[in-house]
C-alpha cells in the first residue's frame, strides 16, 4: 500500500463542507466516472456508504476529489483515490474500466474523452469511428472465421481418418505381434537345445584354453615384479630395503611435470601421506605409477598431457549442450537404443570359439547352434521392431490434436520463416529449429510439450519445450500462437525474451466459429 | 596420465567461476611510480623552505622550496622548486608545488575546478625561528616550518586539522633528460638511471614513458580525526581503512568486469578527495590530480597498526590519521578545507568544483533498463507493461544494440526504423527515452563520424603520433580526444536534432565505457604513452607538443560528458535542462552527470555495497548517484529483486539494468506478489517525488550531499562515524534500506537522544525517540524509513504512469513534530524540464508549524510559478494536544477547515485545505 496506513486508521465523524458532484447526460443520474450497473449504489438523497462497509460518509463527499474510502469507491471520477476506477461509457463503442490515475492526467484514455474534464486535455469523442472500426474488424473476422470453418471440417474429416487409420494399423500391429512373439519362442526353444548340446561338446576346449590364460597371467606378473624390485634396487642407493625422499629426489625420473623441480605434490603423487616407501609398497603401488613416467622417458610414451587437458576441457564444456540436445530427440532415436547386447555377446563368443579347431562332429553342432542364434535373434528383431511401430502410433494416438482431431493432419508437416539472420522451422507436435543463414549447426528451440493456451482456449498456443540450453542461462522454448486463417503457414518468429521464442502461426484448423477468439470483437458493446 | 588432466580441469571448473580478473589489474609492486615511491624514506635529502624567498602578495605567499643534501655539511642544494600558498574563501587554502625551471611544463588538471578560485585576504604575522605564521582574514592560520618543509592548517578553534609533509612524503620528481648513466670526470657512473625510468611493461603492454620518471607525492596528517572518508571508487566500507598491511586504495578510472566487494582496487570512478573527521573537528584535502594515484592510510586506532608506531608519531595518542598521496605525474597541487563540521568540509569541496545543477524533474524518477530492448515492438511492449501492471516508470533506456552495428548517433534501420514514432509514443505518456553514446569510434569506411575524425585528425595519437586503434565493443575502433576544443565542439554538434535524426529534447544521454574502455588494451584501458591535444603555447616540439594519456587519463571521461551536455544545451538553444549518466567519475563530473556504480552482479553483497559506494561518491559531490536495481551480472530471485526495489526507490538514481545473457526481469514477469512489491516500491518514490526534487534544487545551491551519513548531521556522535548501511536524505528521512535475506528484524541506529530527537515510521507514525541502536521488525514489504521529528515531508499520493502526469496534482504535506510540537520544512516547484526558474520561475517555499499556526512562505519573493497544484491533505504525527478548530488563510479568503484527530497514534489530519501552492497560506490553530 502506498496510502500510508494512517488512512486505514481512521474511523471518525466528518462534516459538509462542499459539494463536487457531476451528472453524466444520461437516463439515470449517475455521479460522474460510475457504470450504469452500479448506479443505484450512489443516491443522493442519502449518506453514502463505502463498498467494503467500512465507513459511511455524507453523500456530498462523493467525487469531492478527496478520497475517503480505503477501497477507492467515494471517487468514482476524480483521481482521488489511487486504487479507484473510473467508468466510461463510450458510447458507440466499448465501455471501459480506467484506473483512478488516469483521469484529468492529461492523456486521453477514453474513447469518449470523459476522463479528461478538467486537465485542460481536449480529446476528441473517437468512439463512433473505433467502433465502425471495431465492428468491421469483427465483421471480417466472423467471415474469415466462416471461411476457415468450412477447410476446419475437411481438416476434422482427414483427421478423424488419419486416426482411423492409425486405429486399424495398431490392430494389424497386434496381430502381427502375437504372430512373431510366437515365432520367436519357438527359434528359442530351438536354440537353447542346440546349445547346451554344443556346450557339453565344447567343455573339454574351454578348460584347456582356462589352463593356458592362469599360466600365462602368472608369467605376465612375475616379470612385473621382477621389473620393480630392479627399479627399487637401483634407486635404494644405500640399500637398507627403503625408499626415502632423498633418495627419490636423486632421481629425475620422478618428477612429474617436466619443470626440473620435485614439488612436494609431485612426491605426495607418489608416497601417498607417507615419507618413504618399503619394497612390498613399491611392487604394489608406486611402481604402477612411476612405469608409465619410465616409459615416457624412455620415449614409449608420448607426454600428451597438455593436449588431453585441453581436449578434456572442450569436453567438458560441450557436454552440457550436447546433453540437453539429445534429451526429448525423436522417438525413433531412443527406439534404435533398445538393448541388443546378449545376442551380439553370444555371436562374437562364436566367432571367437572359431579360432578353436574343433573336430568335425564338434564342428558340425557348433554351426547348427550358430545358425539357431541367428534365427532367434532375427525373430527377436522383427518383434521389436514390431513393438516400436506399435508404441509410435500408440503416442501419436495418446497426442492431443484437438477437440475434433482438427490439427492431425499437421503432426510432423513443417513449416519455415525465414528473417534476416536464420531460418526457423517449426515441425508440428515434433519440434521447433533455428538455422543460421551464415552456416553452422541446427539449434533446437524446443520439442512438442503440450497445449497452453490456458481454460479459455487450450488450442491457441502450443508450447515446445526443452530446447537447447543458452549460456548462462535456461533451455530454450518457443510457444506458437494459432489464428484462424485459411492457408497454413508461419506469420512471424519472435524472442521476445532471451532464449524463449515466439511463432505467429495460422492455420484453418483454428477457426472455430465457437472459440472465444472468434466470438471476442463481436459482444460486449453497448 | 589421464588423472593429471583431470586434476587440472577441476582446478580450471574453481576458478572459472564469477568474479574479477586480477591478473588483468595492476598491484602497487607492478605501478613503477606506486612501487618506486611507496618506499621511499628521505635519508639523504629534505624539502626545504628558502626563507630568503618570501613573498606574500593579495592572497598568495610565494617561496622557493629547495631540495638539500642533508649527507652532507654544507647542505648543497639539489633541486629548485617554487610553492604557492594562495588563501581561499571558506575555510580554504591551496598549495602547489611545481619545479623552478621544469625541462617541460608538468600537466595540470584542466576541469575539475568549476572556475578560478575565489581570494580571501591572507597577512604574514611572523617570520621567526625558521617559522612562518600566516592568518587568511577568517581566523585560520598557517605555520609553515622551513626546514624540514612541513605546513600546520589551525581552524578558527585553533586546533591543528590538517598537516603537510609531517612525515617527510613530499617527493616531486624532476624532469630530466634521458641518460642512461652519469658519468664523472673519470668516467665513473655517479649515476646509473633506474630499470623501468624511460619505460615499463605490463603483461605484454609496454609504456614508453617518453618523459622519464615524473611522479609527485605528499602525505596528510590529521590530529584528532577517528576516521578519514572519501577518495572514491571503491567497493570498501565508507571509513577508510588503514593500508600498511595490503594495498593502498587506488585512483584509476578502469573498466573492470565483474568487480568484487570489500575492495581498493580501482574501477570506473576516481575523485581524489579525502575528508577527516572526530569529535573535535572535521578537515579535509582535494588532491587535485588527474593522474594514476594511490592512497595511503595509517589510522593509529587501528589494532592493525603497530603500537611502536603509533607511540613515535602521536606521542602514544590514539586519535590521528594519516594519508598519502602517490600520483604518477603532474604537479603538487592541494586543497585544504578546515572545516569544522563535516557539513562545512563538504561544501567547501563542492563548491570548488562545482555542485551538481538541478536535474531535469524525471531523471529523479524510476528508470527501465536493459542490455538491450532489441526492436521498437519490444520498447512498445514495455512502455505498455508499466501500464498494464499500473507501475509509474519515466524512462525505458536503450543500450547499444540500437544502433546501426554500434555506430553511434545511428539507429539499427531493421530494428528501429521509425525511432521518432516510438519517442513520440513514449511522450504521450510523459516518459522519455535515453539512448547510449559511447565515447569509442568505429573505424569502418563510409562512417561519418569516423571519416570526419579521421580526416580531420580528431582521434587520440598513439606513441608514434598515428590514430590510436584500439579494441571496444564495434570492434577496431579510436577514440575522439575531447581535449582539443575544436573536437569537443565538432563532438557536441553530433547531438543535434538534425545531426542525431529522430532524438527530440525528449532523449536523454548514456555516456558509458568513458573511463576510456580498450579492450585489448593495458589494464583494459588506452595506453599511457597515447597522446593528447595541447594549446599550442609551449610549442610544437616534440614533448611540449603534446600531453600523455599518463597526465589526463581520470579526466578523460569528464571532457567526454562535457562536450555531450554542452551538445545536449545547445541542441534546444539551451533552454532545457540535459539528463546524462557517466560510468567514469572525477573532481567536477558532478557539474554534468549522474552516475551509477556500473556492472554490479545480482547478488546480496552488491545490494548492500550500494550504500557506502554511493555515501562516498556523495560525499566528493557526486549525489546523483546509484546501483543497477536488480545486479546487472546474474538473475536476481524475488526476494533479493524486492529488497533491491525497495533500496533503488529511496537513493537518488533509480535505474533497473540486466545484462544481455540474463533472464528478463521486468516488475511483472515476477509472481503477482512480487510484482506488487515492485510496484509498491516505485510509488513510494513517485510519492516522495517532490522531496527528492526540492532535495536536489538545495544540493545545487549549497552543495550538501543529498544522501548523507549519519555523522553529517550528528557529528559528535561517536556511534554514527561507520555506519555505512543506513543514511539521510536531507536531514529528514533516515533509511535503513533491508540488504539481508531472510531477516525478520534489522538493527537501525537512530541518532539526536542529546536533543530528544523523535523518529516517525512513515508507514504507521509511531515516533521512536532516538536512543541508539533499535531492533526493528521488517516483513518483506517493509521498508524501514524514519522521518525525523521536527521535519515537514511533502508528499504526492496521486501517483501516475509518469511524473509529468502528476505535475498539476495536489500535495499531502506531511509534518513530523519534534518535542517541542514544531516543524519546518521547504517545497522547491518549478516545471521540471527547463532552465526558466533562473528567471525567477520558481517557487521554494518554507513550511513551518507551531502549535498556533501552519505556514507556507516564499523564501525569495521575486520568484513565482504558477502552479496548479494545492494541498490535499496535512498529516500532523506525534501531536499531544490538537487544535479545536483550524482556519486556512490565503490572500482575501478565509476557510473553515474539517479535521480528524486519530488518538491511536497522535495524528491530526487536515481535510482537504484546498490552498493554492501558488500563493502563500497560512493555517491559524485555536484550542
Amino acid at each position: 500500500m502506498i496510502y500510508p496506513t494512517w488512512i486505514n486508521q481512521f474511523y471518525s465523524v466528518f462534516f459538509i463542507v462542499g459539494s463536487f458532484i457531476t451528472y453524466v447526460q444520461s437516463d439515470v443520474p449517475r455521479p460522474r466516472g460510475v457504470s450504469l450497473s452500479k448506479a443505484p449504489l450512489y443516491s443522493p438523497t442519502k449518506d453514502f456508504t463505502c463498498f467494503d462497509g467500512t465507513i459511511t460518509i455524507p453523500f456530498s463527499y462523493v467525487n469531492d476529489d478527496y478520497c475517503d474510502c480505503f477501497d477507492g469507491s467515494d471517487e468514482p471520477g476524480t483521481s482521488a483515490c489511487l486504487n479507484g476506477f473510473f467508468h466510461c461509457t463510450n458510447a458507440g463503442h466499448r465501455p471501459l474500466n480506467i484506473p483512478s490515475s488516469r483521469v484529468n492526467d492529461g492523456v486521453c484514455d477514453c474513447c469518449d474523452g470523459t476522463d479528461e474534464y478538467a486537465s485542460g486535455e481536449t480529446c476528441v469523442n473517437s468512439c463512433e469511428e473505433l467502433g465502425r472500426e471495431a465492428r468491421a474488424e469483427a465483421q471480417r473476422m466472423a467471415e474469415l472465421y466462416k471461411a476457415g470453418s468450412h477447410l476446419r471440417l475437411e481438416l476434422i474429416e482427414k483427421g478423424n481418418a488419419k486416426r482411423n487409420e492409425m486405429a486399424e494399423q495398431l490392430q494389424q500391429l497386434e496381430k502381427d505381434k502375437a504372430e512373431a512373439v510366437q515365432l520367436k519362442d519357438e527359434k528359442e526353444n530351438l536354440k537353447n537345445m542346440l546349445e547346451s548340446k554344443e556346450n557339453e561338446a565344447l567343455k573339454v576346449y574351454r578348460e584347456a584354453e582356462e589352463q593356458e590364460k592362469q599360466r600365462k597371467a602368472e608369467e605376465e606378473k612375475q616379470k612385473a615384479i621382477k621389473e620393480a624390485l630392479e627399479h627399487f634396487n637401483k634407486y635404494d642407493t644405500n640399500h637398507d630395503e627403503v625408499l626415502t625422499m632423498d633418495e627419490i629426489i636423486a632421481a629425475q625420473v620422478f618428477d612429474k611435470d617436466h619443470d626440473g623441480n620435485l614439488a612436494s605434490e609431485e612426491l605426495t603423487y607418489f608416497f601417498g601421506e607417507n615419507e618413504s616407501v618399503d619394497k612390498e609398497t613399491f611392487v604394489t603401488t608406486t611402481w604402477s605409477l612411476l612405469k608409465p613416467l619410465l616409459m615416457v622417458k624412455d620415449g614409449l610414451f608420448k607426454p600428451v598431457e597438455e593436449h588431453e587437458e585441453l581436449e578434456q576441457e572442450d569436453a567438458d564444456e560441450a557436454a552440457g549442450d550436447l546433453d540437453t540436445e539429445y534429451t526429448g530427440q525423436d522417438d525413433e532415436a531412443s527406439d534404435l537404443d533398445l538393448p541388443q547386447d546378449d545376442t551380439e555377446e553370444h555371436e562374437q563368443e562364436a566367432e571367437a570359439e572359431h579360432g578353436n579347431v574343433y573336430d568335425e562332429e564338434t564342428q558340425k553342432l557348433v554351426d547348427e547352434a550358430t545358425e539357431a542364434r541367428r534365427q532367434h535373434t532375427d525373430a527377436e528383431r522383427t518383434v521389436r521392431e514390431i513393438e516400436a511401430n506399435i508404441r509410435k502410433i500408440q503416442q501419436n494416438l495418446e497426442k492431443d490434436y484437438g477437440l475434433q482431431q482438427e490439427f492431425a493432419t499437421l503432426d510432423g508437416e513443417c513449416w519455415e520463416y525465414e528473417d534476416k539472420e536464420y531460418v526457423y522451422k517449426l515441425c508440428v507436435f515434433q519440434k521447433v529449429t533455428q538455422k543460421s543463414k551464415n552456416g553452422g549447426a541446427e539449434v533446437g528451440l524446443g520439442n512438442w510439450g503440450e497445449w497452453a493456451g490456458g481454460d479459455q482456449n487450450k488450442y491457441a498456443i502450443m508450447k515446445y519445450t526443452n530446447g537447447v540450453s543458452c549460456w548462462n542461462g535456461p533451455s530454450r522454448m518457443t510457444t506458437v500462437h494459432i489464428s484462424c486463417g485459411l492457408e497454413t503457414k508461419l506469420l512471424s518468429v519472435t524472442e521476445p525474451f532471451r532464449c524463449e521464442y515466439k511463432m505467429e502461426f495460422s492455420t484453418p484448423a483454428a477457426c472455430d466459429e465457437s472459440s472465444p477468439s472468434a466470438q471476442h470483437s463481436s459482444h460486449d458493446e453497448l | 596420465m589421464k588423472s593429471w588432466g583431470l586434476l587440472l580441469v577441476a582446478a580450471l571448473a574453481l576458478s572459472g567461476s564469477y568474479g574479477v580478473d586480477r591478473n588483468n589489474f595492476k598491484t602497487c609492486d607492478q605501478s613503477g611510480f606506486c612501487k618506486r615511491l611507496r618506499g621511499f624514506k628521505p635519508e639523504k635529502s629534505e624539502y626545504t623552505l628558502n626563507l630568503d624567498t618570501v613573498l606574500v602578495h593579495g592572497n598568495v605567499l610565494s617561496a622557493e622550496v629547495d631540495t638539500v643534501d642533508t649527507s652532507t655539511q654544507e647542505r648543497k642544494v639539489l633541486w629548485h622548486y617554487a610553492m604557492r600558498l594562495s588563501a581561499l574563501v571558506d575555510g580554504t587554502f591551496r598549495v602547489e608545488i611545481d619545479e623552478v625551471d621544469p625541462l617541460y611544463p608538468r600537466y595540470r588538471t584542466q576541469l575539475a575546478l568549476n572556475g578560478d578560485p575565489k581570494a580571501d585576504g591572507l597577512k604574514l604575522l611572523s617570520n621567526e625561528n625558521g617559522k612562518l605564521t600566516l592568518a587568511n582574514s577568517q581566523g585560520h592560520k598557517v605555520v609553515i616550518t622551513a626546514a624540514p618543509l612541513k605546513i600546520e592548517f589551525l581552524n578558527q578553534a585553533g586546533d591543528v586539522a590538517v598537516v603537510l609533509n609531517d612525515n617527510a612524503q613530499l617527493v616531486v620528481e624532476p624532469l630530466r633528460v634521458k641518460k642512461e648513466r652519469i658519468d664523472d670526470e673519470d668516467g665513473n657512473a655517479v649515476e646509473v638511471e633506474e630499470e623501468g625510468t624511460w619505460g615499463e611493461s605490463f603483461k605484454s603492454h609496454h609504456d614508453s614513458k617518453p618523459r622519464g620518471n615524473e611522479a609527485v607525492s605528499l602525505d596528510f596528517s590529521f590530529p584528532d580525526a577517528d576516521n578519514v572518508y572519501g577518495i572514491p571508487e571503491h567497493t570498501d566500507k565508507f571509513a577508510l581503512k588503514t593500508t600498511t598491511s595490503g594495498e593502498p586504495y587506488r585512483l584509476f578510472n578502469l573498466d573492470v568486469f565483474e568487480y568484487e566487494l570489500d575492495s581498493r582496487m580501482a574501477i570506473y570512478g576516481a575523485v581524489p578527495v579525502l575528508y577527516s573527521h572526530g569529535p573535535k573537528h572535521s578537515a579535509g584535502v582535494f588532491w587535485h590530480n588527474s593522474a594514476e594515484t594511490w592512497v595511503d592510510i595509517v589510522n593509529y586506532a587501528d589494532s592493525t597498526v603497530v603500537s611502536s608506531l603509533v607511540n613515535l608519531v602521536t606521542g602514544g595518542q590514539k586519535r590521528r590519521v594519516d594519508a598519502r598521496f602517490i600520483s604518477e605525474s603532474g604537479i603538487v597541487d592541494v586543497f585544504v578545507f578546515l572545516g569544522e563540521k563535516p557539513s562545512d568540509v563538504f561544501r567547501q569541496y563542492v563548491m570548488l568544483t562545482g555542485p551538481a545543477p538541478l536535474p531535469p524533474k524525471f531523471s529523479l524518477a524510476y528508470h527501465q533498463c536493459r542490455w538491450n530492448y532489441v526492436d521498437e515492438a519490444d520498447v512498445r511492449s514495455v512502455d505498455n507493461g508499466f501500464d498494464e501492471h499500473d507501475i509509474p516508470a519515466d524512462v525505458i533506456w536503450l543500450d547499444i544494440e540500437y544502433t546501426d552495428r554500434k555506430k553511434y548517433f545511428t539507429w539499427d534501420p531493421l530494428k528501429f526504423p521509425n525511432p521518432a514514432e516510438m519517442i513520440a509514443n513514449l511522450t504521450s505518456k510523459g516518459r522519455k527515452l535515453v539512448t547510449i553514446i559511447d565515447p569509442h569510434v568505429k573505424r569502418e569506411a563510409g562512417y561519418f563520424l569516423h571519416e570526419d575524425a579521421t580526416d580531420l585528425g580528431y582521434y587520440v595519437k598513439d606513441k608514434d603520433g598515428k590514430d590510436y586503434e584500439g579494441w571496444c565493443w564495434p570492434g577496431s575502433s579510436s577514440y575522439p580526444d575531447f581535449f582539443n576544443p575544436v573536437v569537443s565542439k565538432y563532438y557536441s554538434e553530433r547531438y543535434s536534432f538534425e545531426n542525431f535524426p529522430g532524438t527530440s529534447k525528449d532523449v536523454h544521454i548514456w555516456n558509458d565505457m568513458n573511463e576510456p574502455s580498450v579492450f585489448n588494451g593495458p589494464e583494459i584501458t588506452m595506453p599511457k604513452d597515447c597522446r593528447h591535444y595541447k594549446p599550442p603555447q609551449d610549442g610544437n616540439d616534440g614533448l611540449a607538443a603534446y600531453w600523455e594519456h599518463r597526465h589526463v587519463h581520470n579526466e578523460y571521461g569528464l571532457w567526454n560528458i562535457r562536450a555531450t551536455h554542452e551538445g545536449m544545451l545547445q541542441r534546444a538553444d539551451s533552454k532545457y535542462r540535459p539528463f546524462i549518466l557517466t560510468r567514469s567519475a572525477f573532481a567536477g563530473t558532478q557539474r554534468y552527470a549522474a552516475v551509477w556504480t556500473g556492472d554490479n552482479m545480482a547478488e546480496w553483497g552488491f545490494l548492500a555495497v550500494s550504500v557506502p559506494m554511493c555515501l562516498s561518491l556523495a560525499s566528493a559531490g557526486i549525489s546523483f548517484c546509484g546501483s543497477d536495481v536488480g545486479g546487472f551480472f546474474k538473475y536476481p530471485e524475488a526476494e533479493l529483486m524486492t529488497r533491491w526495489y525497495q533500496a533503488g526507490a529511496f537513493q537518488p538514481f533509480f535505474r533497473a539494468h540486466s545484462h544481455i545473457e540474463t533472464k528478463r526481469r521486468e516488475p511483472w514477469l515476477y509472481d503477482p506478489a512480487t510484482t506488487a512489491l515492485l510496484r509498491d516500491a516505485n510509488r513510494r518514490r513517485y510519492a516522495l517525488l517532490d522531496f527528492w526534487y526540492t532535495l536536489f534544487y538545495e544540493h545545487s545551491v549549497d552543495g550538501l550531499p543529498v544522501m548523507r551519513a549519519l555523522f553529517q548531521e550528528y557529528p559528535k556522535e561517536e556511534d554514527t562515524y561507520t555506519i555505512d548501511d543506513q543514511y539521510l536524505l536531507g536531514n529528514k528521512l533516515l533509511v535503513r534500506p533491508v540488504v539481508e535475506p531472510g531477516v525478520s528484524n534489522v538493527k537501525v541506529y537512530l541518532p539526536g537522544s542529546a536533543t530528544r530527537t523523535l523518529w516517525y515510521d512513515v508507514d504507521t507514525y509511531h515516533a521512536y525517540p532516538a536512543n541508539g541502536y533499535l531492533t526493528f521488525d521488517v516483513t518483506l514489504s517493509k521498508v524501514p524509513v524514519f522521518q525525523r521529528g521536527g521535519g515537514i515531508v511533502v508528499r504526492k499520493e496521486r501517483v501516475r504512469r509518469s511524473s509529468a502526469l502528476m505535475a498539476d496534482d495536489p500535495y499531502t504535506i506531511v509534518v513530523a513534530l519534534d518535542a517541542n510540537g514544531t516543524s519546518e520544512g521547504s517545497l522547491y516547484i518549478d516545471d521540471g524540464e527547463t532552465y526558466e526558474y533562473r528567471n525567477n520561475k520558481y517557487i521554494y517555499a518554507k513550511l513551518a508549524y507551531e502549535p498556533s499556526a501552519m505556514t507556507y512562505s516564499f523564501v525569495n519573493d521575486k520568484a513565482s510559478y504558477p502552479t496548479r497544484s494545492w494541498v490535499e491533505r496535512i498529516v500532523i504525527a506525534g501531536i499531544k494536544n490538537p487544535p479545536k478548530t483550524a482556519k486556512l488563510v490565503q490572500g482575501e479568503k478565509q476557510t473553515s477547515l474539517q479535521m480528524t484527530l486519530h488518538k491511536g497514534n497522535d495524528v491530526l489530519v487536515v481535510r482537504k485545505p484546498a490552498a493554492s501552492m501558488a500563493q502563500p497560506w497560512k493555517i491559524i490553530f485555536s484550542y
